[in-house]
């Protein structure tokens, strides 16, 4: 059996690859891919801590997270298509009518 | 399996009483968007404001009506702070649903989505309010964030909406990613068998030495996720431009409603709930207090957009109320937050309700459309220099004694330091709200003549007016009602 921390490992190097693409990348539908690896490290981090405790919460918790990932990316697309119409881009720099 | 399928089913049905608001908030909102929608010619779809206000009326009456308790696992919990934060929410709802109808029909923008996506929103709220567990806390506030995303990016054929919409978004799906991230920290760090905040709190003061990194760093995620949802500095950067953006109603929306629901989740995470780990977070919520009351405050100053200057002036406001989550006493804590939410939505109703009426067909919402006010509409200006003055928070004003009991209960828990930033800053703030009466009252106004005003309008405005002039009169009793209201 694969040990608890090594599992805690990869989840936090996904979290930390997501993290730093929302804060690098600069493509709003790859911030978006890469909001969902976090989303996904913290699945991982669930499923890993319910097993090794012995206990079923946490699996749910994580097929719920799934269930309210797709209802993000539901929307994040729709208003990324929204924008694409508008602006005709989807790079985030290019967006600044709003500032100050 | 069937008797699986039959343990569900009583499972869930067991506790439905507690959260029946809710439901019929749910039901309705779906029934609203079919069959409803195809009762109404596309012409009449204005007509959708008047029952969602109905339906706002029912949910308050329905609020009063649930008995306390928990149940669903103990995700949910029913008690007076529950049921004053949610009223809050509905009054902050109902304020949004009347004042968006003449807006929304200069534009010919009704739709049934933009109701219905309100009560969903709405429903997350009432969830958030009462949820003790950190599991239904995020997904009720994902609930409410998602419908407002939406909500931001409304009218759709305008950029800067829509731009404010995916700003909004991006951020706060980044936030709700540190969020969870958080959560499963904490989830494994007590043990991974409860999420329920008493649990995780007990659990979590007799953790070993070894995983409070562990500790730490989900406390920590968690706060960072809840700053951003209530704009607090440093996790403001959304907040201003969702404000511009978004269309005027939806704006005061977001001030009112889910500040109201994400400070109870505040108090009830941090105030009442991780209280035992309270040496993790009680000085980066210092941190992220202070910055906020300054950084709000100072930058409100050189905006020349109302509703920028409106959200940098709402990001100080939650800087004070975070004084009532640090507090350590959580039932007076939540008694002084919920006490300056409610006079805070009704200034801010107000005043927002004399910005959208300026706005005329959606335009011209800078400070200078204020000039001359005073000469044009004097009672309109006479209001909105009641919400100002109140909001800067001078006495004797309502605003005043919100300040007041927070900022009295911060020096009784020996936040000496914060209460005086605040205090500092709220001087601040009375600069840039004053130069706002000035402009109204010091200025010539320009030659174009007053346009008349929606029959709501002039009722929102008023009632905000006599409440805050109610309030003022009797400021030195409204705690103590405050205590009656919130934990009968």
């Amino acid at each position: 059996m694969v040990s608890l921390n090594a599992v805690l490992l990869i989840s936090f190097l996904l979290f930390s690859i997501g993290i730093a693409g929302v804060l690098i990348r600069r493509n709003a539908l790859i911030i978006l891919m890469c909001v969902e690896l976090m989303l996904n490290a913290a699945n991982l981090n669930f499923i890993a801590f319910a097993r090794h405790n012995g206990s079923v919460a946490g699996q749910a918790f994580a097929l719920l997270v799934m269930g309210f990932a797709a209802a993000e990316v539901a929307v994040g697309l729709a208003l990324v298509v929204a924008l694409y119409r508008r602006r005709d881009t989807v790079q985030v720099d290019d967006i600044n009518l709003l500032k100050g | 399996m069937t008797g699986f399928a039959q343990g569900l089913l009583d499972a869930l049905l067991k506790d439905t009483h507690l959260i029946t608001p809710q439901l019929f908030l749910m039901v309705t909102a779906t029934l609203m968007l079919w069959p409803g929608d195809l009762f109404f010619h596309r012409n009449e779809k204005h007509k959708w404001a008047p029952i969602t206000l109905v339906i706002l009326a029912v949910t308050a009456a329905l609020i009063g009506r649930t008995p306390d308790g928990e149940g669903f696992s103990r995700m949910f919990r029913m008690d007076g702070l529950t049921r004053g934060f949610q009223m809050l929410c509905v009054l902050g709802t109902a304020a949004t649903v009347a004042l968006s109808v003449k807006l929304l029909n200069g534009l010919k923008q009704q739709t049934v989505e933009y109701y219905a996506l309100i009560l969903f929103s709405l429903s997350g709220m009432l969830f958030l309010c009462g949820a003790s567990d950190l599991i239904s806390m995020y997904f009720s506030l994902e609930l409410m964030a998602i419908c407002i995303y939406i909500l931001v990016a409304y009218l759709r054929e305008r950029s800067t909406s829509v731009e404010a919409g995916v700003k909004y978004f991006l951020l706060g799906a980044f936030s709700s990613g540190i969020l969870v991230y958080g959560i499963s920290l904490l989830y494994g760090a007590a043990g991974g068998t409860t999420t329920n905040l008493a649990d995780l709190n007990r659990a979590l003061a007799l953790t070993p030495t070894t995983s409070n990194l562990l500790v730490f760093s989900g406390v920590l995620m968690v706060l960072m996720g809840m700053a951003f949802k209530v704009a607090a500095v440093p996790f403001h950067m959304w907040s201003p431009d969702a404000y511009e953006g978004a269309p005027t109603p939806i704006t005061m929306f977001m001030a009112t409603a889910p500040k109201a629901a994400a400070l109870a989740a505040f108090l009830r995470v941090f105030g009442a709930g991780l209280h035992g780990v309270s040496s993790e977070w009680v000085l980066p919520l210092c941190y992220i207090a202070g910055a906020s009351m300054i950084l709000g405050n100072v930058t409100a100053v050189k905006q020349e957009s109302m509703k920028r200057l409106l959200a940098y002036s709402s990001i100080a406001h939650v800087g004070y109320m975070l004084l009532g989550v640090l507090s350590g006493d959580p039932r007076a804590g939540a008694q002084a937050v919920w006490l300056y939410m409610l006079i805070y939505i009704v200034m801010n109703t107000g005043a927002f309700a004399v910005v959208i009426y300026l706005q005329g067909k959606g335009e011209g919402e800078r400070i200078e459309d204020f000039k001359g006010l005073g000469r044009k509409h004097p009672v309109l200006a006479f209001a909105m220099m009641i919400f100002l003055l109140s909001l800067a928070g001078i006495p004797p004003l309502a605003g005043f004694f919100g300040k007041f009991y927070l900022f009295k209960l911060a020096i009784e828990q020996g936040f000496v330091t914060l209460t005086t930033i605040a205090l500092l800053t709220s001087a601040v703030g009375a600069y840039y709200y004053l130069g706002v009466v000035a402009q109204m009252y010091f200025r010539e106004p320009d030659g174009e003549p007053a346009a008349p005003m929606g029959a709501t309008s002039v009722f929102v405005v008023t009632v905000a007016c006599a409440l805050v002039l109610v309030a003022t009169a009797c400021g030195p009793w409204l705690v103590d009602w405050a205590a009656k209201i919130t934990w009968v």
